[in-house]
């Protein structure tokens, strides 16, 4: 049995299903991520782990102990809110000691499991200063430090960097690998923000309307998208409308293309080919050609937008300091058969 | 931001009309005189000597104070849950519940008071000091509901998830989290409420008999009979309260705080 085990999990909402016979496995120690959009059900997930809402039917279980039914405050677990929900009106060491207190855990103990993990969270010399006077970054610290100091089973975290700027989560989502790996605690992340999600997790499991459609390794799932809806939240991808015939790609435009070996779909699908795949060629190596229709530039990359005889691709290229082809120029365009993915069409993964 | 010439004009003249009334009661409780002079022809303490004769309305001033103190308590301790359960639940009557709560506001203070004599008089408990209490405490709830309601609304909800999580059981949850982070808006409101008891004069005047009469009632049946400068004194001392309470209020959570809202956090 699995450290922390959801088995189909359904919680409704009247007649909608916000979490719909959702399964998912956890290891102790690993850290695993929830990405979906909003109102894909990965919160409403995590507060029945939580204990906040009661699922409709489905069970969890945590280090072999079946949740239903044991109220929130009995659960044990560390939880960090969106809004890092700290206490207004107690210092950064009480909002620490809270739960530590809730615990009746003797005075000089506490002391001492407060400065550990103030000094986790590299905090130790703002233990009195009041949740208002610290940064966003800070705050979002001093929550860690106040969901890990109870030694809980499970972290959760929802949202957890959602408020901060771009910078600051780029450092935050650093730290907080590091911390997560220090205190070797089993986590839970919620986010919709997919590069949070690769960043951070040994496995990242998509939601889409409710349903499990992906369960994988950040790398696997980028590279190995179940579909269409995974392909394209995992990053960016082109989307080729096309029909598999005789082992090669029709595509609706009635442009043949290379099939990857071993695709054994046939019929109408979806190839998916990501950006960066695409390369600029010489005409005579050229599997398409087109028009830039649009260049960004993204400092380390350039984004452009081709039309082409398939309809219109995103080509990213790394930014090499060389000049690359403006607005109204043509290009032609190659890639690898092997690195397009044919997806099924429709919801069914 | 600074404001131009026309709107600073209009400012100063807004505070003078605001202090003005003020600025006169206290300069004419000063008089030597035993009319009601001003500017006055001298300084004297003369009606504040003559205050310690008139023990009637240091009996209304304790009893003021009392009555204030007692229906504030009333009026916060049944507005908090209230507050709380229209702040953040939603269930039918909730729009309702607030309307009912504030409607004390819509009716004029006259004809409360008519209906609170009537009332008590049939519960025969006209002219008691709880009677008068309880009373009061329907005038200041509308106030102590306002600014109770934006502290509830203003604080975040995920803080009570936080406590829960850590551990916590209800009981604890709502003392150490809850109230501590409402406690400015509940404090305003207490103050507030305060203040307007204390000051209250229409309702009062129907419903108190001379063991309870309040000091706004002494001073209006006094002004009613004579007109001498002891109405100023008094009233400067009532002023002096209020503003100490105020500045108390001031420096424990910032005025701006309580009664404009949240300012930054």
């Amino acid at each position: 049995m699995a450290y922390l085990e959801l088995d189909s999990l359904t919680k409704a909402f009247g007649h909608t299903l916000a979490v719909d016979h959702f399964s998912l496995n956890v290891e102790r120690g690993e850290f695993v991520s929830l990405l979906g959009p909003s109102g894909c059900g990965k919160t409403t997930t995590l507060q029945m782990i939580a204990g906040f809402e009661e699922p409709t039917s489905g069970t969890i279980h945590l280090n072999g102990r079946d949740l239903s039914g044991v109220p929130a405050r009995e659960r044990g677990l560390g939880i960090v809110f969106q809004t890092y929900a700290l206490f207004p009106h107690m210092t950064v060491s009480e909002n620490v000691s809270f739960g530590l207190e809730m615990r009746s855990i003797r005075r000089r103990e506490r002391k001492a499991r407060i400065a550990r993990a103030l000094d986790l969270v590299h905090l130790s010399p703002f233990a009195s200063r009041y949740p208002r006077q610290l940064s966003g970054g800070q705050r979002q610290r001093v929550a860690l430090a106040r969901a890990l100091v109870i030694e809980p089973e499970l972290l959760l975290l929802d949202e957890p960097l959602s408020n901060l700027d771009a910078k600051l989560r780029e450092e935050m989502q650093l730290e907080l690998r590091r911390i997560q790996q220090e205190a070797g605690v089993t986590t839970l992340l919620v986010t919709h923000d997919q590069n949070e999600a690769m960043a951070l997790s040994d496995r990242i499991a998509v939601m889409q309307a409710g349903h499990l459609v992906q369960e994988a390794a950040p790398f696997e799932a980028y590279e190995n998208p179940s579909n269409v809806f995974a392909s394209t939240f995992l990053g960016k991808s082109n989307s080729i409308e096309c029909r598999i015939e005789n082992g090669a790609i029709v595509t609706t435009a009635g442009v043949r293309l290379d099939c990857p070996a071993g695709a054994a779909h046939t019929g109408a699908a979806l190839a998916a080919l990501r950006p960066e795949r695409i390369s600029f060629v010489d005409p005579g190596e050229a599997i398409l050609s087109g028009t830039v229709t649009e260049r960004v530039f993204l400092g380390d990359q350039w984004l452009f937008k081709i039309d082409t005889p398939i309809g219109e691709l995103l080509v990213t290229r790394r930014n090499a300091g060389r000049s690359e082809p403006d607005t109204g120029s043509t290009v032609h365009l190659a890639w690898q058969a092997e690195h397009l993915r044919i997806l099924a069409t429709g919801d069914a993964a | 931001m600074k404001n131009g010439r026309f709107a600073t004009v209009c400012t100063i003249l807004f505070a003078i009309f605001m202090l003005a009334p003020i600025v006169v009661v206290i300069a004419v409780s000063f008089t030597p005189e035993g009319y009601l002079e001003f500017p006055p022809s001298g300084i004297s303490l003369r009606w504040y000597r003559a205050i310690l004769d008139n023990p009637d309305f240091i009996d209304a001033f304790i009893m003021s104070l009392k009555l204030g103190l007692v229906s504030a308590t009333i009026a916060t301790v049944l507005t908090v849950p209230a507050a709380l359960a229209i702040g953040r639940g939603s269930f039918r009557g909730r729009e309702a519940l607030q309307a009912l709560f504030l409607s004390p506001l819509t009716v004029p203070t006259v004809v409360l008071g008519i209906s609170f004599l009537r009332f008590l008089s049939m519960l025969g408990a006209n002219g008691t000091f709880i009677g008068l209490a309880l009373c009061h405490a329907v005038i200041i709830i509308p106030f102590v509901l306002r600014l109770v309601l934006a502290s509830v609304i203003g604080m975040d909800p995920s803080i009570e998830k936080a406590a829960v999580s850590l551990g916590a059981k209800p009981g604890t949850v709502f003392r150490r989290v809850t109230l501590p982070a409402i406690t400015p808006g509940v404090v305003g409101g207490f103050v507030l409420a305060f203040i307007t008891s204390f000051d209250e004069l229409t309702v009062s005047i129907f419903i108190v008999n001379p063991s309870t009469t309040t000091l706004p009632v002494r001073l209006f049946s006094h002004i009613a009979q004579t007109t001498d400068p002891l109405v100023a004194s008094v009233s400067t001392i009532a002023i002096l309260f209020t503003v100490a309470v105020m500045l108390f209020v001031d420096r424990l959570y910032g005025l701006d705080r309580l009664l404009i809202g949240e300012g930054k956090r």
